[in-house]
């Protein structure tokens, strides 16, 4: 409140009685802009044109761009593909979440001993950098219902006579598998980071009191790592609403609109039905529900420190 | 692997049930994640024939025919597209990045609390509401199919995260540092180039390495801004399951192919990866 009116309002400079205070002459200034300024083109301007194009009739087949208002969104939000979308997109974010959680909890409470060794946690976090497109193929591979090893062999050998993906509910999971599969270890991550920084005095404390495995793990380890469980989940909602080319690869939406999650919406809809302004209104529609979801959490359970 | 568990710190003292509970799920977990990849592997070295019997054969003539159509069908071109787009963006993210998080690091208050928390910010956006303003702004300037625009476009993505990771560590030097140069007359640039980056090389390396992964693993942006020319390998991946006459066997065989750098590059630097793919999550 009492800062000088001139005063360095963005950078405070350390330096007593200096030069005049200019921004200008902040070298933090020059060493950040550059950076700044590659963001703001492939990041910041890029939303600010989608919002615009979210308010324009614009269709690839028809040479007239006109202004539309809220038409996009009055009409994404009233077709039933957005809301089938929403739902999958729901359905596939609840059931690889819950996966995910008890794997990556449980992977992480097995390996946090201090002797596990680095290879067999390198060879846990190894799906995280495989290409999703690869990841996608190589499940489509297991699961092909005329010559997958799963699909074809085991799955009608243990009397499951469905073909995964060619089934509405059996591509779901399909999907969903194929996601835990290659995303897990970046939870297993978060709460390895997050076990590993508990004092081990605790737990010595709560054995000489006679305390059990379960309650060990109910009345300390769960309290103590709260924090990493929300950003797991967190970065596991915005990981989900953005799952595309796994999709893509395995069943392209399909079959019907079973798998149609919202970025597979949004991709036909601007590449396969040309409608720019109305995928462009389902982009701003994904980037609002994220943002308020991310920041909701944020505020809820973690105080950022930067 | 058993000894490893038995002996682990915290499962001291622990009931004979839970640890067999433990080895029992991680042996299924290990079955989970290796088998997809191993029967990918032997897939890529079946014939087309081959590959389409079911039960599906466990003892066959291996061949390297789909690796060699690799090369005879024209594909390598992607795989020099992806390396290069991969490289390139390295360089941009660690250009751009290296100044702006020392910097980052040596600002006061709530000016870096808000500027940091910004640049993570662009990590959670969805990647969905950036491409189709990329892909008219790359289509007006005409830079639609180049490699130049999928490794600016990928910026999005691996400069956040570059930022983020050099922060953490810059912020572990102590200020001492570039106190004791400053007294020696250098700028804040020789500072930075002179020293702060010298002492940083490993966490520089990671960095780089993590950066190419993101940059050579992404699809969409790479997708919808090339067609032909510029094809990255998830591109061609994608592009050839999604033909009429599915050659498995070549497909995966691409796949593995496109496995390599990260097998590489975790070999080279396994520690500094997991400890770097957590890190701008956990603090």
């Amino acid at each position: 409140m009492a800062r000088p009116t001139v005063g360095p309002w963005l950078f405070s400079d350390r330096r007593i009685g200096s030069r005049p205070p200019s921004i200008l002459r902040d070298w933090r200034l020059w060493f950040v802009a550059p950076a700044v300024l590659a963001l703001a083109l492939v990041v910041l301007f890029p939303s600010g044109y989608l919002i615009w194009m979210s308010l324009m009739h614009w269709v690839v087949t028809d040479p007239d761009i006109t202004f539309a208002g809220a038409d996009n969104f009055a009409a994404m939000l009233g077709s039933a593909d957005f809301w089938s979308a929403a739902q999958v997109t729901l359905a596939y974010l609840v059931l690889s979440t819950a996966l995910m959680i008890v794997l990556a909890l449980g992977l992480a409470l097995t390996l946090s001993g201090t002797r596990s060794t680095g290879a067999l946690r390198a060879l846990v976090v190894m799906p995280l950098i495989i290409p999703p497109v690869v990841v996608g193929f190589t499940w489509r591979f297991l699961l092909n219902g005329e010559m997958g090893f799963l699909g074809a062999f085991l799955f009608p050998m243990a009397g499951i006579r469905i073909s995964m993906l060619a089934d509405p509910v059996g591509a779901l999971f399909s999907v969903v598998i194929a996601d835990v599969w290659s995303r897990t270890p970046f939870m297993f991550l978060i709460f390895l980071a997050a076990l590993q920084s508990i004092p081990k005095e605790y737990y010595e404390a709560a054995r000489s009191d006679g305390a059990s495995v379960w309650q060990e793990f109910l009345l300390i380890t769960l309290p103590l790592i709260k924090g990493a469980l929300v950003l797991g989940i967190l970065f596991r909602v915005i990981d989900a609403i953005n799952t595309f080319e796994l999709i893509y690869v395995m069943t392209k939406g399909g079959p019907g609109r079973a798998t149609q999650t919202l970025s597979i919406l949004g991709w036909k809809t601007a590449f396969q039905g040309f409608d720019l302004g109305g995928s462009a209104a389902l982009g701003v529609i994904m980037l609002i529900v994220t943002m308020v979801v991310a920041m909701a959490m944020f505020r809820r359970f973690l105080r950022v420190k930067a | 692997m058993t000894t490893a568990m038995a002996a682990d710190g915290v499962a001291f003292h622990r009931p004979v049930s839970l640890r067999i509970l433990r080895a029992v799920f991680l042996a299924l977990v290990l079955v989970f994640v290796v088998f997809p990849l191993v029967w990918l592997a032997i897939g890529s070295l079946k014939t087309r024939h081959d590959a389409l019997a079911v039960p599906p054969e466990i003892v066959f003539e291996p061949t390297f025919e789909a690796y060699s159509k690799i090369v005879a069908g024209g594909f390598l071109g992607a795989f020099a597209n992806s390396i290069t787009i991969a490289v390139t963006n390295v360089i941009l993210a660690l250009l751009l990045g290296t100044p702006a998080a020392y910097a980052l690091t040596r600002m006061a208050g709530k000016t870096q609390e808000n500027l940091s928390f910004w640049v993570l910010s662009i990590r959670m956006a969805p990647v969905f509401a950036v491409i189709l303003p990329l892909y008219v702004l790359f289509r007006s300037v005409g830079l639609l199919d180049t490699r130049f625009a999928v490794a600016l476009a990928h910026l999005t993505l691996t400069l956040p995260l570059a930022i983020w990771m050099l922060m953490t560590y810059f912020r572990s030097l102590p200020i001492e540092i570039d106190e004791a140069a400053t007294l020696d007359g250098a700028s804040h640039w020789q500072t930075l180039v002179h020293i702060i980056v010298p002492i940083s090389r490993p966490m520089i390396a990671s960095v780089a390495i993590i950066v190419f992964i993101f940059s050579w693993n992404e699809f969409l942006l790479a997708f919808v801004l090339t067609s032909r020319s510029a094809q990255t390998v998830p591109v061609l991946v994608a592009g050839l399951a999604g033909t009429m006459t599915f050659d498995w066997p070549l497909i995966a065989a691409v796949s593995i192919c496109s496995m390599i750098p990260a097998f590489l590059f975790v070999g080279f630097a396994q520690r500094h990866i997991v400890s770097g793919l957590g890190s701008g999550a956990v603090k």
